[in-house]
């Protein structure tokens, strides 16, 4: 029978409890900056100039055929041999952006295409600018279409953000793992990071839900 | 039933105490020379010491100095592989002669087998780009040092480390060892193993920059066998003062017997 000993957990509860707020800021970093990065796609893709599109369908294809663990080392250790070398926390939050990036991109490419021609043309008939028509008309209903896809991808890279420690940027599962290389209460210590990270998933869900609830609670026809 | 179930029990449980008790078989020189052969463990899954090779064959620096050992004495080696936990059991029980099973010696060790003089040793220290300059532990502040997380050379490097050491942790050895060949740090803590392997492939690009610790490994046998332990520290003398270890370590680790084996404290 096991024996369950909490103490070197709660102990060490800010180490936790520090990591759980680099896994935050790390997040929600990639999360903007994937976001934009997915916008940028998504508008090279449905745009009309060819070498942009191949260029981006390269990169979705790349990123979403290999695994991020293989991603993140090519980059940490792969880039220093062309002359790029960033620290591990950096090194993290770029591959999580261009994983990201690439899912998300194909992620808002389906919702600008839900987006029917004639809506674009009313748009059009109305006299908004072509800037004013992609912002209202094309891009904010895209992004209401798609969101629960998008945002459960967004938690989805938080939770892929654990595997950041192979590189030795700190998070909450590298604090995890030298506090259990510390106090051999593996056990423990992984039951806590569970709970810790449901409780992440679920406050980026509530914080989603609240965005939506602000963002896009006009009423639509469909 | 309950009755009989619990003597069973007791009688198991003192045939176990029995048998953990019992007193080790220390071995005969003499029979092990009449019979001609000297039935020798060794690891077989902790490389470079104990390997095997492509035809199922036990090889690496173990085998090798238990074929030359077997070969002072005049007698023929019979390798058994041992695993890492059994293989105190299997000396103590008789069912090899001789452990040469890169077996550390240490206090806790040495109550339970006798152990002769070391043969062999396994050193972790900081390693380095050449061009750098760090002479003590002094010298790691502002630097980046990469271990691999929990091992011996994490704790090492982290007791040692003044403030200002970046300490990196890796999964593991060879996810640490990329992280310096990458350049991503310039130190890495590692053992004399590892550091022989990426010597072997980066020539003298990194060098050793000062010890952390060390460990040495004794040939292990039975308590009370003290004719045959005699032997084997005839051998290890002649064999660290002929040349034979400088040859097996250089033919293993790329560098001849480190002198904290050669003349330990």
């Amino acid at each position: 029978m096991y024996n369950f000993n909490f103490q070197p957990v709660f102990e060490n509860l800010d180490l936790l409890g520090y990591g759980a707020l680099l896994t935050i800021r790390m997040s929600l970093i990639a999360m903007v900056l994937g976001l934009i990065v997915s916008m940028l796609g998504a508008v090279a893709k449905t745009s009309g100039i060819r070498p942009l599109r191949w260029l981006v369908d390269v990169y979705v294809e790349v990123i979403r055929n290999t695994p991020f663990l293989i991603q993140i080392f090519f980059i940490f250790f792969g880039l220093p041999a062309v002359g790029i070398s960033m620290s591990p926390d950096t090194a993290a939050i770029v591959a999580l952006v261009i994983n990201v990036g690439a899912y998300g991109t194909e992620i808002i490419r389906a919702g600008i295409e839900s987006i029917p021609g004639g809506q674009i043309e009313a748009g059009k008939a109305l006299g908004l600018s072509p800037v004013q028509i992609f912002r209202y008309v094309v891009v904010k209903p895209a992004l209401r279409n798609i969101y629960p896809s998008l945002t459960s991808q967004f938690i989805y890279l938080m939770l892929t953000s654990s595997v950041v420690s192979v590189i030795s940027a700190n998070d909450l599962a590298s604090a995890g793992a030298d506090l259990n290389a510390r106090t051999f209460a593996s056990f423990e210590i992984y039951l806590v990071l569970t709970v810790m990270y449901f409780l992440l998933a679920l406050g980026f869900s509530t914080l989603f839900a609240a965005i939506r609830r602000n963002f896009f609670s006009y009423p639509a026809s469909r | 039933m309950n009755l009989n179930r619990r003597l069973f029990t007791t009688l198991a449980a003192s045939a176990l105490a029995a048998s953990l008790t019992a007193p080790a078989m220390a071995a005969d020189l003499a029979a092990i020379e009449s019979a001609g052969t000297v039935k020798i463990g060794m690891l077989v899954d902790f490389p470079p010491f104990g390997i095997t090779d492509m035809s199922g064959n036990p090889d690496g620096y173990d085998a090798d100095v238990a074929k030359a050992l077997a070969e002072s004495m005049g007698v023929t080696a019979q390798i058994v592989p041992v695993t890492g936990p059994n293989r105190i059991p299997y000396l103590l029980s008789g069912q090899v002669d001789v452990l040469v099973a890169s077996l550390g010696i240490t206090a806790e060790r040495a109550e339970k087998v006798d152990f002769s003089n070391p043969y062999a040793g396994i050193s972790i220290a900081v390693y380095g780009d050449s061009g750098l300059d760090v002479a003590d532990k002094a010298g790691l502040s502002g630097q980046s040092i990469s271990v691999a997380r929990a091992s011996t050379q994490d704790t090492g490097v982290t007791a040692v480390a003044p403030e200002g050491t970046d300490i990196m942790r890796f999964d593991d050895d060879a996810t640490a060892v990329q992280a310096l060949m990458s350049g991503q740090v310039k130190l890495i803590g590692a053992s004399n193993v590892v550091m022989s392997q990426i010597a072997a492939a980066t020539g003298d690009r990194f060098n050793k920059k000062f010890d952390l610790s060390s460990q040495v490994q004794g040939v292990a046998v039975a308590p009370g066998s003290d004719a045959l332990l005699a032997k084997i520290n005839d051998f290890v003398a002649e064999a660290k003062s002929d040349g034979t270890l400088d040859a097996i370590h250089e033919k293993w680790l790329g560098e001849p017997l480190p002198e904290f084996v050669k003349n330990p404290k």
